[in-house]
């Protein structure tokens, strides 16, 4: 009896591990078959229903490999033995036949028994598939959202694109044509094919060649095409039946026209045309003012874009060197090209040309301008802005001619900086002639001059350096000086700051401070390659600065043309006599009347619209403002077809007075008109009295006079 | 024989023992339920024993009060009150209950001797339909308006180029949001929102481009339905074209942009500059030459609107400034002052306005308020000086830190502008017409002087509609004759205290705009609206005016006061035996589950 107790035990046991593991087969069936609809839908886009038959299938799959039915209870005790010492290996002497145990096993089974019905029912150690096949459900359902997000867009996509077709307006064709072939023909310069389309509403390029062809299906006398309401075109019938018809013409007008045939106007078909727009050229490099300073390298990187709607047939650029200064300019013109071949006409191009300026004769001093010309297929030109390079002309900026006349003080520094130059160049020169440690030590001077310079135009800047120009030369220090001894004032004077001396005070604006850090900058490169024994790579910065410090100079400085002016022999009886007498005073009488309002047809045909949706009916006099109305808006339809062709048809079906006027017809005229007509402009009134027998006036009277 | 004290004392022990049998049961899980259930359980067996009952206030019905079913009542209410007598003024309501007797004239309820009060369910009445039970008490309890617009007001006549103005407030109790849309030409020129569940005002603003009468209309949209649509009738008329003189001190190029900018717009423009002692440059544009040197009462009347330099003004001779200040108080002519650079002075026209420097001495650009703009207006330089904010001025424009910098104020029939602004041509120079026209207009017509006129029309009735009557209000000084409206002549009636006003009723046949004519006067048109336009407001109107009449005519006398009585209402014993069945089933159950 107690064997069945833990028979029982075992197998209940049992049944908990086999649903947990059938529970988890069907998650873990479930997770598959989403992860994979997920993936089917998205690249096969079939039915979601389909996951029903790949659900059972993945789940029979997962039962048949497992086969959790078959779990033996034998296995459970063996499970039970391993995850509870407590049952000292022995639970699976339960499942024996007691007739079979020997008396050893009867009493381990007598011991165990009891301790098995401790047992819990359940494991954690099931749940583990449980719980993985819940992790990768998640994973799944994440996937399945991301793809139908996805899968969304997708279909908004192709709806949008399928809305366009749908935008295509419905075309109404007269009854008499039983076919319609229209040859479009675009221009050389756009290189498109010819095509064929069978409906009347053209989309084409400017300057393109139509050819109608219209099949009637009964022989007809003539056939016309009217466009903007005044050209009328008549086809020629191609045989002699006369139910082909046919005519060629080029257009270069948008508008609508309209086919008539026997005098039977048809519908208005829109005509738009596809304008070509001239090359775009966009310059990446250089900037629209480059200098070139001393020692930089003469030329210049021209980096171009150029693009264009069907093709680029050329592009040059147009380059001016202006040499001299002055009076003495003098310039010369290049026409450069690229070096790439245009004749493929492709519509963008990336071009890149190296200018080397010697190449174009141009010296220290001399400006380049240039600009780019692009010329596309249809031979319509563009050209950017003009571009500046220029060299620094060293020659120049060493001259003291500026500072000969003007401000006679000149502080000693500011002639430094050209003396380094001249200096370093002369080092140049002589390299070949002295031994490299000599070189050294010049250049390694030159730096130390540099430097001082530097540390004189710091303290305009309020720097201060730890080490004095030549503290070691100081011979008299004060401080040293033992008759100073426990002197204060005399240290105080040497180790402190003094920032509020008026005569240190700089008066400096800022924009003068950042020149005139820029300036220290260039020194401290300029000393830096000195340093390094490079004086050729100094050079440039040196140029640099002192192209600044006479920028400095120069920006104190005002120059004032002087002028001649000979007044008139003044008249001494007259003067300050105020006499005015014989001054006339001006009068001046004119009548400018306000310009008629060019959409008064427009605004009564809105009254007359406005009474029209009460009504329904059309009078006479009604008849004729709309038909005023309807030429403005006609003449508004041929310059923009796309937008205001479907009011004029509407406005044309309201005129027509074939049934009821539809209220969809008066809103699409509505529409058009408030798009067309300009906002009204304020302008001051003045407000109505009301007739009050005087009323309000003799009240604002005597608030005048209680106010008083 | 009372039994409840009997059931209550057995019910109490049967309670006491259950309790007990609970607790002291061996297996403890879910104590407390068992023992909730089981009292539980007692107490419905008791409930059902002793029937329980509670009590509400009801009214008890005079026997003497009818009923009037009006639009918008509840067919539920009509449960509440067990009167025999039901009447209703509509055809529609009277097919829905056909109980109820139509009457087309509220007089035969007073005629009718048993009647002594009335009380009317729905949305009530209007003034006229009231005005009919003379005095006759009534009883309204209206039901509140829910959902709807429950405000509104645009400028229905306007001059062209002025905004179109429509404020309101919209109650929202959907959950979901509301749009409101203005449409005019099929076209949505403003729209606003309002939030789910809110109740909040709303203000739509456009520049109507077309003249004469026009029909916008408000769209009120949930999602894609269309919840409303109102017609919004507005009249806009042409301005008419003023003459304006204009004094300056010397040819500057305000007043000459601002000449320019009048005179293109068919103004009739006079300036004179002065160019020397006693020289001046004049222009007569659009106006016949007349002489200026001297400026005389005659010049004055000649004008709606000087503008003058405030220097030019101060130092006009005795006879002149005489003439000048006559003409301001007594004809109501405008005058503009342009400021100079006196701050303050007792001369009249600058009495009222002193004006103060800002601290800057080189102020940036600033934007402008306008009056009555929402939109603040492009950068202007506006100077330095400002005008102090003090009584008796209003102003017009200021800029964003509220330094005025135009105000207005009276002076007798007319009116001064003052303002330090001159600088106001670089918005020309810069291509900004619409600012410069918006100041200007708003300045100029803010000081003209008024058009005489001899009539004036004003419609009375909030929403005229269909089969209503429509109160009209002619201001007229002489007596009137020959009104037509719609070509039916109609006998006005003088007001007998305001000799000038006639009150005109008219019964409109069809919906869309009338016609209003006097013998010599001027065409005139007011709008009638269909029976479904502004439901929700004209509910409103009508609870308002039955509300109204109730607290006029309040009920005094006892025999016609409702009774208030406790009525006993018995809780039905179904309830008790769920209750009952629901615990027991509890009990057992649990015992099942252990």
């Amino acid at each position: 009896m107690a064997n069945q107790a833990g028979i029982n035990k075992i197998s209940s046991i049992r049944n908990w591990y086999v649903t947990y593991q059938l529970l988890a087969d069907v998650l873990f069936a479930a997770a598959i078959s989403l992860a994979l609809m997920a993936l089917l839908v998205y690249i096969l886009h079939i039915s979601i229903l389909w996951i029903l038959p790949v659900f059972m299938l993945s789940l029979m799959a997962m039962l048949f490999v497992h086969k959790w039915w078959k779990t033996s209870e034998l296995s459970i005790a063996n499970f039970l033995n391993q995850q509870y010492p407590e049952l000292e290996e022995s639970s699976a002497l339960v499942l024996k036949n007691e007739a079979q145990l020997n008396l050893l096993e009867t009493l381990q089974l007598q011991k165990v028994q009891a301790r098995l019905q401790e047992v819990p029912q359940w494991h954690n150690s099931f749940l583990k598939r449980i719980k993985l096949a819940l992790a990768l459900l998640l994973f799944a359902s994440v996937l399945v959202w991301l793809s139908g997000r996805l899968v969304s867009l997708n279909v908004v996509k192709a709806e949008r694109s399928l809305s366009i077709e749908k935008n295509v307006i419905s075309e109404k064709i007269l009854p008499q044509i039983s076919a319609v072939d229209i040859v479009i023909n675009p221009p050389l310069y756009t290189g498109k094919p010819q095509r064929n389309q069978d409906r009347f509403t053209l989309n084409i390029e400017d300057g393109a060649t139509v050819t109608w062809k219209i099949s009637t299906n009964i022989p007809v006398k003539k056939v016309t095409l009217l466009f903007n309401d005044k050209e009328n075109i008549d086809l020629k019938y191609i045989n002699t039946d006369k139910t082909q018809w046919q005519i060629a013409r080029t257009i270069n007008k948008p508008g609508f026209y309209q086919v008539s045939v026997d005098g039977k106007l048809s519908d208005l078909y829109q005509l738009q045309i596809v304008p070509d727009q001239p090359p775009v050229i966009r310059i990446k490099s250089p900037k629209q003012y480059t200098y070139i300073d001393a020692g930089e390298a003469q030329r210049v990187n021209i980096d171009a874009a150029i693009n264009d709607d069907y093709g680029v047939s050329d592009a040059l650029i147009f380059a001016t060197v202006a040499k001299g200064s002055g009076e003495a300019v003098k310039f010369k013109e290049y026409k450069l090209d690229f070096g790439a071949s245009f004749n493929s006409h492709q519509p963008q191009y990336n071009l890149q040309k190296l200018v080397s300026l010697p190449a174009l004769n141009m010296e220290p001093g001399d400006e380049l301008y240039f600009y780019i010309q692009a010329t596309d297929t249809h031979q319509q030109q563009s050209r950017t802005d003009v571009y500046t390079v220029s060299i620094q002309d060293t020659a120049q900026l060493l001259s003291m001619d500026g500072m000969l006349s003007g401000v006679n003080q000149k502080p000693e520094f500011f002639r430094s900086e050209r003396q380094i130059i001249l200096d370093t160049e002369k080092l140049l020169k002589d390299r070949d002639s002295i031994t490299t440690a000599k070189f050294n030590d010049r250049s390694n001077d030159l730096g130390i001059d540099q430097k001082l310079l530097r540390l004189r135009y710091g303290k305009f800047l309020g720097e201060e350096s730890e080490s004095d120009i030549n503290p070691a030369d100081v011979k008299d220090d004060p401080v040293g000086d033992i008759k100073n001894y426990g002197n204060a004032a005399v240290i105080l004077d040497k180790y402190t700051d003094k920032h509020d001396n008026a005569e240190d005070a700089q008066f400096f604006d800022p924009e003068l401070k950042k020149q005139l850090k820029a300036t220290l900058t260039e020194m401290w490169k300029a000393e830096l390659q000195l340093r390094l024994y490079k004086p050729q790579d100094a050079l440039p910065f040196e140029y640099k600065a002192l192209r600044l410090l006479k920028d400095l100079q120069q920006k104190s400085r005002m120059y004032v043309a002087k002028t001649s002016y000979n007044p008139p022999a003044l008249k001494l009886e007259k003067r300050l006599s105020g006499d005015l007498s014989k001054i006339n005073q001006p009068v001046s009488k004119s009548d400018i009347k306000p310009g008629t309002d060019q959409y008064e047809n427009l605004k009564k045909a809105i009254q007359v619209l406005a009474q029209l949706k009460v009504t329904f009916q059309i009078t006479g006099t009604d008849e004729h403002v709309l038909a005023l109305a309807n030429q403005q808006l006609s003449l508004k339809a041929s310059a923009q077809p796309g937008v205001y062709l479907s009011a004029l048809s509407a406005m044309r079906r309201i005129l027509s007075k074939q049934g009821d006027v539809k209220l969809n017809d008066i809103s699409l005229v509505e529409k058009a008109i408030q798009k067309t007509i300009a906002p009204a402009a304020r302008t001051p009134v003045a407000t109505e009295s009301s007739a009050d027998m005087g009323l309000s006036a003799e009240y604002y009277k005597n608030l005048n006079r209680l106010n008083r | 024989m009372n039994w409840n004290p009997i059931v209550i004392v057995i019910c109490i022990l049967l309670a006491v023992f259950a309790v007990w049998k609970e607790v002291v049961r061996l297996n403890k899980s879910r104590l407390l339920p068992r023992i909730v259930a089981s009292i539980i359980a007692v107490a419905a067996l008791a409930c059902i024993v002793i029937p329980l009952s509670y009590q509400i206030d009801v009214n008890k019905q005079d026997k003497n009060e009818a009923l009037l079913l009006t639009d918008g009542f509840s067919k539920d209410s009509l449960i509440q009150y067990k009167t025999e007598k039901l009447f209703t003024l509509d055809g529609k309501i009277k097919k829905d209950i056909p109980k109820a007797i139509q009457i087309f004239d509220l007089g035969d309820l007073r005629s009718d001797s048993t009647i002594t009060q009335v009380r009317i369910l729905g949305n009530g009445l209007n003034k006229t339909e009231l005005q009919q039970f003379g005095g006759l008490p009534l009883a309204f309890h209206p039901i509140p308006v829910k959902q709807g617009i429950t405000a509104i007001s645009w400028n229905k006549q306007l001059k062209t180029g002025e905004d179109l103005n429509i404020q309101g407030i919209y109650q929202n109790t959907l959950a979901k949001k509301i749009k409101l849309v203005l449409n005019g030409l099929s076209t949505g020129l403003d729209s606003t929102i309002i939030e789910a569940g809110k109740t909040a005002p709303f203000n739509l603003n456009t520049v109507p481009k077309n003249s004469g009468r026009n029909i916008y209309s408000l769209l009120v949209l949930a999602g894609g339905d269309t919840l409303e649509k109102e017609s919004i009738p507005v009249q806009i008329e042409h301005a008419k074209p003023l003459k304006v003189l204009m004094l300056t001190s010397s040819p500057d190029f305000e007043s000459r942009f601002l000449k320019n900018w009048l005179s293109e717009n068919g103004y009739a423009v006079v300036v004179r500059s002065a160019i020397s002692k006693d020289k001046f440059n004049k222009e007569f544009i659009n106006i016949e030459q007349f002489p200026l040197d001297h400026l005389s009462a005659a010049v004055f009347n000649k004008f709606d609107v000087l503008i003058g330099d405030l220097s030019v003004l101060k130092t006009l001779n005795s006879a002149e400034a005489a003439a000048l200040q006559q003409d301001v108080n007594q004809k109501g002519l405008g005058v503009i002052v342009r400021a100079d650079s006196a701050l303050k002075s007792d001369y009249w026209m600058q009495r009222n306005f002193s004006s103060d420097r800002l601290a800057v001495k080189d102020p940036a650009p600033v934007s402008l308020i306008l009056q009555g703009k929402m939109a603040l207006s492009a950068k202007l330089n506006a100077g330095i000086v400002y005008i102090n904010n003090q009584n008796n001025i209003q102003s017009l424009v200021s800029d964003k830190q509220g330094h005025i910098l135009a105000a207005s104020t009276l002076a007798g029939a007319g009116k001064l502008v003052f303002t330090p602004l001159n600088s106001t041509f670089s918005w020309v120079l810069g291509g900004n017409k619409t600012d410069y026209a918006g100041l200007w207009s708003l300045l100029i017509s803010k000081v003209t002087r008024k058009l005489p006129t001899s009539e004036n029309w004003t419609v009375k009735s909030a929403i005229p509609t269909l089969s209503n009557p429509v109160e009209l209000l002619l201001e007229s000084a002489t007596i009137p004759s020959d009104i037509q409206i719609e070509g039916g002549t109609i006998g006005p009636k003088q007001n007998a205290f305001i000799p000038f006003e006639w009150l005109v009723k008219y019964w409109p046949t069809s919906a869309g705009w009338q016609s209003v004519k006097q013998a010599n006067g001027m065409l005139k048109w007011f709008y009638v609206y269909n029976n479904a336009d502004w439901r929700s407001i004209r509910a409103l109107k009508k609870q308002a005016d039955t509300k109204a009449y109730v607290i006029q005519h309040a009920i005094n006398s006892n025999v016609t006061k409702q009774i208030q009585e406790k009525a006993t209402i018995t809780v039905r014993k179904i309830y008790f035996y769920v209750l009952l069945l629901m615990a027991c089933a509890f009990l057992w159950l649990e015992a099942r589950f252990r």
